[in-house]
């Protein structure tokens, strides 16, 4: 572990100095990174000029639940992003190889070795976006509930990277360049809205099958609402289940890996 | 000379060499967009207790997402960094030895994608009609389709002559790809593509006017749903038309400084 912890420091060296290589590029993806905050709050700011009311929150609540993906999307991008964007290339083109034969995880190499520097800037605001609206939440609530947010969140985060790698991971059988991704990016969107839209299949849907709804809508609403137990054992068996699956696949995917490219 | 029909047939050899991940992501995206979309409006529809909200019913808006995404993609095309990427792997040379301009060999692989996607719209459109126009009472008729599919296209080639603008940055800069991303962002939310303009704050619509951001995606979305008169028709087109002279000046323009900023051998 302790290996680990110290192989994981020298990829945030590796990445930070990289990133200060392109000053420019630092800068834009911080910029874009911004835009892509003011267009979700813009998005919701917009609807509640037509509805006092949407999925049960009003907009004071609805800022809570989408400063908590805002926070989800910027963890992923910071710890997860670069990684997941070039894992299919070294699957497709056979570089996967140079990974197999470390004497360490592949699957914790190839997740974290790429430390997204400028978005750690990103998640900085995202950290000040959360706290402001925190700050403007009328309702009542105490550390303890903040504590269980932000843990739910991190779980949401880890839901959302198993997810993503589940997207990827085909790209073993079906040597396409970029696997699902896009698809996924689409399916990004399901986080992005309160679980309570989805009714009948869709909501088995996005809360069981491809459970976006629970990664960062099931932990607002434990924040939000009194606690519910039964939200938290579907929580907790959709995180154990995901996790083993990814696993699963990707051990699958490994057997299948012929090294030679596409 | 029709070196564009071999270019546009090379660009759809390619579109199709993957055949399941083109179909995945046809199907997959237009249909989570539109089920999400769906969902979102509809529970806004329920909470109000209306049937129409700034002229539009529910129905009319699952019409106006399943447009939307295909729409996007006739605009955006695929590839960001189209120009940037050779740009920086040297093999940006290669044009400069072809025996015709790079941008309209560029602009014809471009439009390639969004002539597809807008074979796409039409096929869909054709599944709409046959299932459920019975319960979309639309103008929406064939005629608007291939109006709306044709300001698409115009639209389209204002929007690759905006995304060449910033593909040529890339002569000055490293790592423009978060530019084009931004592009999409502002397309897609001032564009309407997230949410009807109809439902902008009207201070917001006045403004958004004199930007090319309406005509671009909101114009042809409602001209496809027959919601678009012929003067504003024709207005858009007038308007796309400027923006494109506008922004083909700006690329004359930084070609003509950047290109003694190119090195050929890459970064």
């Amino acid at each position: 572990m302790k290996r680990y912890i110290r192989l994981y420091f020298h990829f945030l060296r590796f990445s930070f100095s990289k990133a200060m290589e392109f000053r420019l590029d630092f800068s834009f993806r911080i910029i874009m990174d911004i835009i892509y905050y003011t267009v979700n709050i813009l998005f919701f700011k917009v609807i509640y000029l037509h509805t006092p009311m949407l999925a049960g929150w009003n907009e004071n609540q609805m800022m809570i639940f989408v400063s908590g993906y805002l926070l989800v999307d910027a963890i992923n991008m910071t710890i997860f992003s670069t990684n997941m964007w070039w894992l299919p290339y070294y699957i497709n083109k056979g570089e996967l190889d140079y990974y197999l034969i470390r004497p360490v995880s592949p699957l914790f190499f190839l997740s974290l070795k790429e430390f997204s520097a400028n978005s750690f800037l990103n998640l900085m605001m995202a950290i000040g976006f959360f706290t402001y609206s925190l700050n403007q939440y009328t309702g009542p609530f105490d550390t303890l509930d903040i504590f269980l947010y932000v843990l739910f969140l991190l779980n949401g985060s880890m839901i959302y990277f198993c997810t993503q790698m589940l997207m990827i991971l085909p790209v073993f059988w079906t040597h396409s360049a970029r696997g699902f991704v896009d698809l996924f990016y689409s399916l990004g969107l399901a986080m992005e809205r309160p679980d309570r839209i989805y009714k009948g299949w869709l909501r088995v849907l996005f809360t069981f099958i491809l459970p976006f709804a629970v990664i960062a809508s099931f932990p607002a609403r434990f924040f939000l609402e009194p606690f519910d137990w039964k939200l938290f054992v579907h929580t907790a068996v959709v995180t154990v289940f995901i996790w083993s699956l990814m696993l699963f696949v990707w051990k699958k995917g490994l057997q299948n890996y012929s090294s030679a490219s596409s | 000379m029709n070196w564009w029909r071999h270019v546009m047939a090379m660009e759809i050899r390619k579109i199709l060499a993957y055949r399941s991940d083109f179909w995945i992501i046809f199907l997959g995206q237009t249909a989570v967009q539109l089920v999400i979309a769906t969902a979102l409006w509809k529970s806004i529809f329920e909470t109000q207790g209306t049937i129409q909200m700034n002229g539009f019913t529910l129905p009319m808006m699952t019409l106006y997402y399943l447009i939307v995404p295909i729409g996007m993609r006739m605009l955006t095309g695929e590839n960001i960094g189209f120009i940037s990427r050779e740009i920086y792997d040297g093999s940006f040379n290669r044009y400069l030895i072809y025996p015709l301009s790079v941008f309209q060999y560029k602009a014809v692989t471009y439009l390639t994608y969004s002539l597809f996607y807008g074979v796409q719209l039409i096929l869909l459109f054709s599944i709409y009609q046959f299932t459920m126009i019975d319960v979309t009472p639309t103008l929406m008729t064939f005629v608007h389709l291939f109006e709306g599919v044709a300001l698409f296209l115009i639209s389209a080639t204002t929007y690759v002559l905006m995304a060449m603008l910033i593909e040529l940055l890339a002569l000055w800069a490293d790592n423009i790809w978060t530019l084009v991303v931004m592009l999409r962002f502002f397309t897609s939310f001032f564009g309407g593509g997230f949410i009807p303009l109809a439902f902008f704050p009207l201070w917001a619509r006045e403004i958004l006017v004199f930007t090319p951001f309406p005509y671009l995606v909101s114009l042809p979305v409602r001209t496809v749903m027959g919601q678009s008169s012929s003067i504003e028709i024709t207005l858009g087109i007038v308007v796309l038309l400027c923006w494109s002279f506008f922004f083909m000046g700006c690329v004359t323009l930084m070609w003509n400084k950047g290109q003694k900023n190119y090195s050929g051998v890459g970064i």
